[in-house]
């Protein structure tokens, strides 16, 4: 049961743009391209019907995407029952599955659906909000300019908007005063909510994103859980 | 967090302030810094004063500086010394220097092996044994290869060396992969699995607020047997793990309440009182709770508590 869940802000972002883009990519099949660069991963999403849980994955996602133009309910935003010593604007990651819990007055959380990365290394810990930043700039890591031609050209820095990796929005997340080059941020791929996707931070839907940033505060805890937790570096 | 101080005994020394406090108050309790133990200390303030009309003042300090204080006299009582994990300071200033005293009752604690009530009765997971149990295990597995995790503790806790070798030792450590991290991560990945109703199995030890928040299960195990456990601690050797062997439960632990040996002639009812109090592993759940989880101030917290329990905590005073 999805509990009713009032955003506080919306991305702004040129939606019919966003929506052109993505049918001319689906013209293209570009989608299922895409969706082959997904690891393999083992998500599964509950199905409130049949009270099961249901394996969701690259072939899933897409084909759901097409379908809906928005991501499975299990991976929208919405308030659920969270009892935790957490207190409230605490974010939890569950990098497992899928979820980001923004913790809220009267144990409850608002959950998100994430994006997450599976290679690289797994890290758990915690961590703060160390800044954040609206349609924020994004600078691929030298490594990945030496490899990827479409890296290659924004090696100086690609400006926000709605084709940036980082989406609408950063949270850059520090350990004391150093940035970990861990960052919670939005994504013009919003397919790939719920998956792990083949490189990244923890991603979400720009709209989420946006939602997210207008509730916390700088300063705010994040708790990154150990399981299937693989945040590294880069997008 | 009382149980850093199993390792971090030493290290608190260094970096608490050691000067005493400089108060007005006719007594200074020494409040440790976690739940159960700040609403103790200020149920002990609100108590002396509402029986006696004594002002105590609870100052937050570490478990050392509140002992030295009890020594010199600069602290006159301390609400929660956890034993067996504080023998070496009991032995220092109870036994030889003679300086601090005990009360003789304990609350009783525990520390084992937990798992949520879903993962009890729906995945089977009851018993230690069951941990050995490749097909119940997997279901605890959270990062696709096939194998459960489990949280032991944090990497300062010297428990959680000790769950590393008892792992080894009943042999869950083949089934599992054993996860050390802050105590936040551990608590809230149980809040994470509860929220989407998958299983979770943990170490854990009460009195602790996650008995309140959630449901959970102690798995049962063979009962604490000083023949069969043998712990030797990396500090102490390298070879540590292949050294120990332990299969068996933890032994039990209380805690109790310390006071200055010179609160005798200074103030007897005081000790009288202090002497009788009888907390239970269940308020101390409910003390941590009400004061980490609903986020109670301790002394408001402690002044209902004490109005609550008046008729018990008159007869704590009796002459």
């Amino acid at each position: 049961m999805t509990e009713p869940f009032n955003r506080q802000a919306s991305s702004g972002a040129p939606a019919r743009g966003r929506l052109a883009k993505l049918a001319a990519l689906l013209a293209a099949g570009l989608v299922l391209a895409t969706a082959a660069a997904f690891a393999a991963g083992g998500t599964q999403v509950y199905d409130p019907k049949t009270r099961q849980w249901i394996s969701y994955d690259r072939t899933k996602a897409a084909k759901y995407w097409r379908q809906h133009k928005q991501v499975p309910e299990a991976f929208r935003a919405q308030m659920v029952k969270f009892r935790t010593a957490e207190k409230p604007g605490t974010i939890i990651i569950d990098g497992n599955q899928h979820f980001l819990y923004l913790v809220q007055p009267g144990q409850k959380a608002i959950r998100y659906g994430i994006g997450v990365g599976r290679d690289g290394f797994g890290w758990a810990g915690i961590v703060r909000v160390g800044r954040t930043a609206e349609w924020p700039t994004w600078t691929p890591p030298a490594e990945m300019v030496a490899r990827d031609p479409n890296a290659r050209k924004w090696a100086g820095g690609q400006p926000g908007g709605p084709d940036n990796p980082l989406g609408a929005r950063a949270l850059y997340l520090y350990e004391g005063d150093r940035d970990t080059i861990y960052r919670i941020h939005g994504t013009p791929e919003p397919w790939t909510i719920g998956l792990d996707v083949s490189s990244g931070c923890i991603r979400m839907n720009n709209d989420d994103i946006v939602d997210l940033h207008s509730r916390i505060e700088v300063g705010a805890k994040v708790i990154v859980l150990m399981q299937g937790a693989a945040l590294y570096k880069g997008v | 967090m009382r149980r850093v101080i199993q390792s971090a005994v030493i290290a608190l020394a260094a970096i608490v302030n050691v000067s005493g406090p400089a108060n007005a108050a006719d007594l200074t309790i020494a409040m440790p810094n976690w739940w159960s133990g700040k609403a103790t200390a200020n149920i002990i303030k609100v108590g002396l004063k509402k029986e006696f009309g004594i002002d105590a003042e609870a100052v937050e300090m570490g478990t050392l500086t509140a002992f030295a204080g009890l020594d010199s006299g600069q602290v006159d009582i301390h609400p929660e010394v956890w034993l067996p994990n504080l023998d070496n300071l009991v032995k220092r200033y109870v036994t030889d220097a003679g300086t601090v005293a005990m009360s003789p009752i304990g609350v009783p604690a525990w520390q084992g092996i937990c798992a949520t009530r879903t993962t009890a009765d729906k995945d089977g997971i009851r018993d230690i044994s069951d941990l050995s149990d490749e097909k119940k295990t997997a279901v605890l597995d959270t990062d696709g290869d096939g194998r459960g995790e489990l949280w032991i503790g944090a990497p300062t806790w010297s428990s959680t060396e000790i769950e590393r070798i008892r792992a080894n030792s009943y042999g869950y450590a083949k089934t599992l992969t054993l996860l050390e991290v802050q105590e936040d991560v551990g608590m809230a990945a149980v809040d994470a699995a509860e929220a989407t109703q998958r299983p979770m199995v943990f170490a854990c030890y009460a009195p602790h607020a996650v008995f309140k928040l959630h449901d959970i299960v102690r798995l049962t195990e063979p009962a604490y047997n000083p023949a069969k456990w043998k712990v030797v601690l990396p500090a102490e050797d390298p070879d540590w793990l292949s050294k120990s062997n332990a299969a068996v439960g933890w032994d039990a632990a209380h805690y109790h309440i310390a006071y200055a040996a010179s609160l005798r002639q200074k103030h007897p009812d005081v000790v009288r009182f202090l002497e009788r109090i009888d907390f239970k592993p269940e308020e101390a759940i409910d003390m941590s709770y009400a004061l980490q989880v609903e986020r109670q101030d301790p002394l408001a917290f402690a002044e209902q508590w004490v109005a609550k329990n008046q008729a018990r905590v008159d007869g704590w005073a009796k002459p």
